[in-house]
C-alpha cells in the first residue's frame, strides 16, 4: 500500500462510521424481505452487527518491498513432509549424481516461472544434480511479439505476420549462438525460447519443453508456427491434462506447486494474524470470507460480492477482497471501481489493494479466513486455491482451468459454476463447520501429496531418470 | 497357503522374531503421462477403455487410491468418480466403484471388468451414451520407477519399525500394487510373513484389511496392529 493509498484509507474512516448506520437500515430491509418469503432466518443474521473494529492506517514498512528471504535448505522441508518423503527424494536423486541439467526461460525475476526456478534450482543442486539456469535476452520488439504469442496461445485473436515471425526467429538464433548446450537434459520453458531446439542436433542431451500456459484453445496461426519446433523435443510437460495438445512426443503432467516455506505459505504466529486483522479492521470473532486475486474480470470479484450479498441474507459474515493491480493497471482500476459500486456502503466488505510484496500479509489474511473463495471465470492453474487448501481452509472455487485438479467437489472443497452456487456454498459451509473442517483437512493433504515444492522436485528427478533410460515398470 | 509343518516352524521363527530371509522395503515413484485418449460421453469412455494403454487402467484405479490416500470415502477409482461428478449417473458410479482392485492380478482382467459394467449400462440405457459430460475425462498413465530404501527387516521387531517409518508410497507399493507384480491375490507383506516367517494366519489377516474405507495411514496402523498382535 502506498502512502497515498494509506492516507486515503485513513480518510475513509469517517465514512465507515457513516456507513455503519446505513448498513443497519439495509439489514432491516433484508430481514423483512426474508421473513416475507418465509425463508428461515438464522438468529445471528438478524442480530445487530458487533462493533466494527477501527481500520488503521497501514504501517509504513509495507510501502517498500521487504529484504529477500534466503532460500530454505532441502532438509528444512523434513518437518513438513516427513522423513520418509525426504529420504525417498534422496534415493531418487542418488543415481543422478553428477548429471547436469539446464533450464532456459525468458526472465530471471518476476513471474511464476522465475519464482519456481529460484527455488527448484538450489534444491536440485543440494541433491547433487548440477543445474544451470540461463535466461534468453531480447529487445522490446522480441518481448512484444512473445507477449502477443502468449495471449494468442491463450485463445486471443491475433494476426501472425511475417515481421513477427522474423523477430522471433532472429532473437532465438542470436541466443542460440551465444549459449552452450552440453548438459544431459535441456529444459526450455514456454514458447519464447522454443527456437533454441535447433541446437539439439549438436547437443548430447535430451530436450524437454515445459509449457506453463493453457494450450487447450490456441490461436491456430501461432500454434501452427510454433508446432514444428515443439515436435522436435523429446518430451513436453504441461500443468494440466486439459492444457495439452496432441503431440507425437510423450507429454507429462507437472502440476504447478507452492513452497510451504515461502513468505506466502509459511506458518505464522496467531498474534501476527491478529495484528494484520486489526490493521485492516477485520473482526475475527465473526466469519471471514476472503478472495485473494488481482482486480481482474476473469477473477469475478463482482460475482463474489453478489454471492456474499445473497449469503448475508441467511448468515453473518464479512467479505475481504485482497488484490492488487488496481494502481498500475487501468483495467484493474476500472474493475475495482465496479466492485466498489456493487459493494455500496457495506462496512463488512473490506477491499484491499495491496502491492505485490505483501506476501506475509496475504498469508495472514488467508489464515484468518473462515472460507476462501476463488470464483474465477477463467483460470490458469489457480495457485491461490493451492495456498488456501494448504492452510486447511474450506475453499469454494470456480470449476475452470486447473482448479478441478485441486478442488474435488465435496471432498477437498466446493466447485461452483454461478453466483447462486457460490452463495449456497458459503451458507452451507458456514452452517456445517464440521464438514467444512473436513474439507480443509482433505484439501491440505491433497496439496501435500500433489502440489508442494518437494513433489515438484520428485517429478523432475523422475523425469531425469526416465529420460536417461531408466526402465519403468 | 499353509501346512502344519510350516505353521510349527513359523511359530518358532516368530517367537525368535527372526525371518528366514529379510524383508526389503522398497517404494515406487510415479510420473504422470498424459495420453491421447479422452472422453466426453459414456460411449467415448467405453471406446477409450477398450483402446487405452494398460498403464492408464493402472493409473485410474490402483493409483487413484494412492493419490487420494487421505480420503476414506468416495474415491475408489476415477471412472466411478467421473460417472457421478461429470455424468450424473449414480447407479453406474456405484457399480464402477464396487470394483475392488484387490480381486485382480492382471490389468487386462481389470480393464474387462470396467468395459463389462459400462457396456451393460449403455445397453440398458441407450440415451446415456451420447450425453455430454460436464467435464472431459483425460486418460493419463503412470511411468513408474521402483526405488530401494535403506530399510531392511530381519526380525519382526524390525519389520514393525519399518512399517512405522515407511512412506505411504511404500505401503501402497507393497500392500496394494504388489498383486500385479507377484500375480497372486496377496501382497508383499503377507507373502513374507507366510513364506519367510511362517505367520500364515497373520498373513491372511492382513489380506482382510479393507483399503476402501480407510486412508492409507489407517491401513498402515491396521497392518501394524495385526502384526503386533501376532507377537504377543
Amino acid at each position: 500500500m502506498t502512502v497515498d493509498q494509506a492516507d486515503k484509507h485513513e480518510a475513509n474512516r469517517e465514512g465507515i462510521k457513516l456507513v455503519k448506520s446505513q448498513n443497519a437500515a439495509s439489514q432491516q430491509s433484508i430481514s423483512t424481505l426474508a421473513s416475507g418469503t418465509e425463508t428461515k432466518q438464522p438468529s445471528q443474521a438478524s442480530q445487530p452487527a458487533t462493533a466494527y473494529p477501527e481500520r488503521r492506517k497501514a504501517p509504513r514498512t509495507w510501502e517498500t518491498p521487504p529484504e529477500p528471504v534466503p532460500a530454505p535448505h532441502f532438509d528444512d522441508y523434513r518437518p513438513i513432509v516427513g522423513d520418509a518423503e525426504i529420504n525417498e527424494l534422496r534415493f531418487l536423486a542418488r543415481p543422478l549424481k553428477g548429471k547436469t541439467l539446464k533450464m532456459v526461460n525468458s526472465t530471471a525475476v518476476g513471474g511464476g516461472v522465475a519464482e519456481m526456478l529460484n527455488r527448484l534450482v538450489p534444491m536440485l543442486a543440494e541433491l547433487e544434480v548440477t543445474t544451470h539456469w540461463d535466461v534468453i535476452t531480447g529487445g522490446n520488439d522480441f518481448f512484444e511479439v512473445t507477449k502477443a504469442f502468449h495471449n494468442a496461445l491463450h485463445g486471443t485473436e491475433y494476426q501472425l505476420n511475417r515481421a513477427a515471425q522474423e523477430i522471433f526467429l532472429a532473437y532465438n538464433e542470436q541466443n542460440r549462438q551465444r549459449m552452450q548446450f552440453q548438459e544431459d537434459v535441456v529444459v526450455i520453458h514456454d514458447p519464447q525460447p522454443a527456437g533454441l531446439i535447433r541446437s539439439k542436433k549438436d547437443s548430447p542431451g535430451r530436450w524437454v519443453w515445459r509449457c506453463h500456459i493453457d494450450l487447450s484453445n490456441p490461436n491456430p496461426q501461432v500454434w501452427g508456427f510454433l508446432r514444428p519446433f515443439i515436435d522436435q523435443f523429446d518430451a513436453a510437460i504441461f500443468s494440466s491434462q486439459s492444457f495439452a495438445r496432441q503431440l507425437p512426443i510423450p507429454q507429462y503432467l507437472f502440476y504447478p506447486c507452492i513452497d510451504p516455506l515461502s513468505e506466502k505459505n509459511k506458518e505464522l504466529d496467531d498474534s501476527y494474524v491478529q495484528q494484520i486483522c486489526d490493521e485492516f479492521g477485520i473482526d475475527r470473532s465473526r466469519p471471514i470470507i476472503t478472495q485473494v486475486s488481482r482486480f481482474d474480470r476473469l477473477k469475478d470479484p463482482v460475482g463474489v460480492v453478489q454471492a456474499y450479498k445473497l449469503a448475508r441474507k441467511y448468515v453473518d459474515c464479512q467479505l475481504v477482497l485482497a488484490g492488487g493491480g488496481a494502481s498500475d493497471d487501468p483495467e484493474g482500476a476500472l474493475v475495482l471501481k465496479e466492485v466498489k459500486e456493487v459493494v455500496g456502503n457495506d462496512p463488512d466488505v473490506i477491499i484491499l489493494d495491496l502491492p505485490p510484496w505483501c506476501a506475509l500479509q496475504i498469508n495472514a489474511l488467508q489464515r484468518a479466513s473462515t472460507i476462501v473463495i476463488q470464483k474465477s471465470i477463467k483460470e490458469g492453474f489457480g495457485l491461490t486455491v493451492t495456498e488456501a487448501l494448504w492452510k486447511g481452509k474450506p475453499t469454494i472455487a470456480g470449476a475452470v482451468g486447473g482448479i478441478p485438479n485441486q478442488v474435488i467437489h465435496k471432498l477437498t472443497g466446493a466447485l461452483v459454476h454461478s453466483v447462486e452456487g457460490c452463495a449456497y456454498q458459503i451458507r452451507y459451509l458456514l452452517t456445517h463447520p464440521e464438514f467444512a473442517a473436513q474439507l480443509g483437512r482433505n484439501g491440505r493433504e491433497h496439496v501435500k501429496e500433489n502440489f508442494l515444492m518437494t513433489t515438484n522436485v520428485r517429478r523432475w528427478l523422475l523425469l531425469l531418470r526416465i529420460l536417461m533410460g531408466e526402465r519403468t515398470v | 497357503m499353509t501346512t502344519t509343518t510350516e505353521n510349527t516352524i513359523g511359530t518358532q521363527t516368530a517367537l525368535r522374531h527372526q525371518a528366514v530371509k529379510p524383508f526389503y522395503f522398497n517404494t515406487s515413484a510415479h510420473l504422470l503421462r498424459i495420453t491421447t485418449f479422452k472422453a466426453n460421453t459414456l460411449a467415448e469412455l467405453l471406446d477409450c477403455l477398450r483402446a487405452c494403454p494398460e498403464d492408464a487402467i493402472f493409473q485410474h484405479t490402483f493409483r487413484t487410491l494412492q493419490e487420494h490416500h487421505f480420503i476414506r470415502e468416495g474415491f475408489s477409482n476415477d471412472f466411478a468418480h467421473w460417472a457421478l461428478a461429470a455424468c450424473n449417473q449414480p447407479g453406474l458410479a456405484e457399480q464402477l466403484a464396487s470394483v475392488d482392485v484387490r480381486e485382480f492380478t492382471s490389468l487386462s482382467d481389470l480393464r474387462e471388468r470396467f468395459i463389462e459394467i459400462v457396456a451393460s449400462h449403455l445397453k440398458r440405457h441407450h440415451a446415456d451414451a451420447s450425453k455430454i459430460a460436464e467435464e472431459t475425462f483425460y486418460f493419463c498413465a503412470a511411468d513408474i520407477v521402483v526405488l530401494p530404501t535403506d530399510t531392511v527387516a530381519a526380525s519382526m521387531q524390525e519389520f514393525v519399525k519399518g512399517l512405522r517409518e515407511a512412506s505411504v508410497h511404500s505401503i501402497h507399493h507393497h500392500f496394494i500394487e504388489a498383486r500385479l507384480r507377484i500375480k497372486l491375490m496377496s501382497n508383499d507383506f503377507s507373502q513374507w510373513l507366510h513364506e519367510d516367517v511362517g505367520l500364515t494366519e497373520t498373513a491372511r489377516a492382513l489380506n482382510r484389511i479393507d483399503i476402501y474405507t480407510a486412508t492409507l495411514e489407517d491401513v498402515r496402523r491396521q497392518i501394524i496392529r495385526v502384526v503386533e498382535r501376532s507377537l504377543t
